[in-house]
């Protein structure tokens, strides 16, 4: 493979050129260039050892099929196959103010809200659920594919060449911290059911900040070896809090913030960790969670997240008949409970209330002091909603308009959604 | 603490070794290749460490003339490492070299202890000559060591006087010896040799067949392919146009 230099130029199977500008960085697979291709500045990545003639088949297949969703950073354009004995693929530019996931495990980045955090797990999960979808898997999920914005938690899905159709291989495996336990002992070919797998680490890690199965039996291992690893994340996986197994708890002093976290979020984000890595759905894979289903889990987190009216600090809360801040210690009011359907969307003061899965908030609580209805809800959508009195008399609120938090009112917000208020 | 506060994950150390022969006859531009390669080299594994949540990579060189010596007494950030020019002078000490090094991998008295654990180390051994002491003694005991055993090995073999059976021996496979004939690709291989094992030691493995040892031998390979002046230890392919399909 020969490296590129600047000015040099790159022919694409499209016919044009794109010319190199310089080095943007370079990982184990390849070297990232800026590139100008008709005017635009673009990233090439160019491979240091070019993978065989069926991955660049399987690049071309993606190159025209194009992503699905705007949450990929996508391959758009392909070099040709064999210049200056390489090959490489054309995609957008990451934006600016979006950090590796890896700096957020690292404390380097850090999310400014719950609701920022909670949104990337929505968004990683939506991305997936497409992914899979579309009839690809990913086959390579590891902690260098999402590049996160710490204020909105919005997420783009990189390195996205691996992603190859659902039965085939792409030859890659990932790495074991993240790859599900039948793939690490050689048991199985990636497919779905281990992309989710490698999804729900990497949802574990995003909330608590430490590995799913590295707690004490792993951290006594002294040299983590080849063969140590297919153990530990292969045939002998234990999750770190498995009700039947407690040989692998967190270790005080190393694993401070699962420590901290376990305790602090919901009790139905602990339930779902505890599911999905209890030992059988580690050795089975087909008993994992969907996308849709973790989707449900997330806005049910969501949907207990407010901001305390004492502190103004976001606060879980989980017993709505007696509403405590995690933070301030202080017990006080919910404004009301919006229920729609079997979910209790809980109220107060400047919370914003998503209704639906997209990360686009709906509602923002609002305090009007001095009002009749000190509390309202505001219309932060682009359409109307329709309120329905206790009397039967309707209302329409307009995109910017409010409406009280009085008990008995319902609403009806994106059309499928009926809300109730309690 | 806030519930987005969180302290780094805990991550496992990996330490890259430097064994380098500092015998009379490095003295001049092999010398002063490899101080200048490796000074070069570090802050490019200070990066790798830094963007890495598997591992963080520490730094530990040996140089061996009459004698041995640690440039430092414990393995540092590679960051951190500020390198000391080494300078030529006496003997081959590998043999000694292989008992120092024997020492310090382990966790009592050694450099192997650290509260997150390790992963396996990445050891590149550079010689110009042959060992003047036993190296079969020092080479016996390291091969009992299980974090030898577990290691990445890669040996440069620097000119043609290069022992390089014994390169091979240490490092335990023929194509893990890279030999170099110019002061440019001595500069260019060990910094190919460090980055590679660097990368590939310091992360979590993919799970295949090929071990740790085996996926950096066959990257370096492959990129000494492209240097003029390395040579490596695999069977010349045949020149094109000539065809040896008859013999198959």
């Amino acid at each position: 493979m020969k490296e590129l230099k600047a000015n040099d130029s790159v022919s694409l199977t499209n016919g044009s050129k794109a010319k190199i500008i310089r080095e943007l960085g370079r990982g184990g697979q390849g070297i990232v260039y800026l590139v100008e291709l008709a005017g635009q500045k673009m990233a090439l990545k160019w491979y240091i050892n070019p993978p065989d003639k069926k991955f660049y088949k399987n690049l071309e297949d993606n190159v025209a099929k194009g992503a699905p969703s705007d949450a990929f950073l996508w391959p758009e354009y392909l070099t040709t196959y064999n210049q200056k004995n390489s090959y490489g693929y054309i995609m957008k530019l990451r934006p600016q103010g979006y950090f590796e996931f890896g700096q957020y495990l690292l404390a380097r980045a850090q999310f400014k809200s719950v609701e920022a955090m909670i949104n990337a797990a929505m968004k990683i999960c939506e991305g997936f659920k497409l992914l899979h979808l579309n009839g690809y898997s990913y086959q390579d999920l590891n902690d260098g594919n999402f590049f996160i914005h710490p204020e909105t938690g919005d997420v783009l899905i990189c390195d996205n060449d691996n992603v190859f159709p659902q039965k085939d291989q792409s030859g890659i495996l990932g790495k074991a911290r993240y790859m599900a336990p039948e793939i690490v002992i050689g048991k199985n070919a990636p497919d779905k059911f281990s992309d989710r797998f490698s999804l729900s680490v990497i949802l574990f890690l995003l909330f608590y900040g430490n590995h799913p199965l590295e707690g004490a039996r792993v951290l006594a291992c002294p040299c983590m070896t080849e063969s140590y690893e297919k153990k530990f994340y292969g045939s002998e996986a234990v999750f770190i809090y498995d009700e039947a197994n407690n040989t692998n708890r967190p270790v005080r002093g190393v694993h401070n913030n699962v420590l901290r976290r376990w305790p602090a979020f919901p009790v139905i984000l602990r339930d779902a960790f505890k599911k999905e890595f209890s030992e059988d759905c580690l050795k089975n894979p087909e008993k994992r969670k969907i996308e849709a289903e973790w989707q449900k889990v997330i806005q049910q987190l969501r949907d207990t997240l407010v901001i305390c009216p004492v502190c103004n600090q976001e606060t879980f809360i989980e017993d709505s008949a007696s509403p405590k801040c995690m933070n301030c210690g202080k017990s006080f009011v919910l404004s009301g409970i919006l229920r729609i359907g079997t979910r209790d969307i809980l109220l107060t003061p400047n919370t914003k209330i998503y209704i639906d899965l997209d990360n686009k908030p709906d509602i923002h609580v609002v305090s009007v002091p001095g009002d009749k209805y000190p509390v309202q809800l505001r219309n932060i959508t682009s359409s109307k909603w329709t309120v329905e009195t206790p009397s039967g008399k309707l209302k329409a609120i307009e995109p910017n308009m409010a409406m009280p938090v009085k008990a008995g009112l319902k609403v009806n917000i994106t059309g499928t959604s009926k809300g109730e208020i309690l | 603490m806030g519930l987005v506060d969180n302290e780094s994950i805990p991550r496992r150390k990996m330490t890259l070794f430097f064994l380098i022969d500092t015998s009379g006859s490095m003295l001049g531009s092999k010398i002063g290749s490899v101080n200048d390669a490796i000074e070069n080299v570090l802050p490019i594994i200070g990066e790798i460490s830094d963007e890495n949540p598997d591992a963080e990579i520490n730094v530990a060189a040996l140089e061996f003339s009459t004698g041995t010596r640690w440039l430092y007494d414990e393995p540092k950030d590679a960051k951190e490492f500020i390198w000391q020019q080494v300078e030529a002078e006496g003997l081959t000490s590998l043999g000694e070299a292989c008992e120092e090094l024997n020492k310090k991998l382990s966790r009592t008295g050694g450099f192997m202890s650290s509260p997150s654990g390790c992963y396996a180390p990445a050891i590149i051994l550079l010689s110009d000559g042959g060992p003047t002491d036993n190296f079969e003694k020092g080479l016996k005991l390291l091969q009992g060591n299980s974090w030898f055993k577990n290691a990445i090995k890669i040996a440069i073999a620097i000119g043609d006087d290069a022992d390089k059976e014994v390169l091979r021996q240490f490092t335990d496979a023929q194509e893990a010896v890279i030999t170099v004939h110019n002061i440019e690709a001595l500069k260019t291989m060990i910094r190919i040799i460090a980055i590679t094992s660097s990368q590939i030691g310091s992360k979590s493995t993919s799970a295949t067949d090929a071990t740790k040892q085996e996926q950096v031998i066959e990257e370096v390979n492959k990129a000494a392919a492209d240097v003029q002046g390395a040579e490596t230890a695999a069977a010349p392919t045949p020149a094109n146009g000539d065809s040896y399909d008859e013999w198959d």
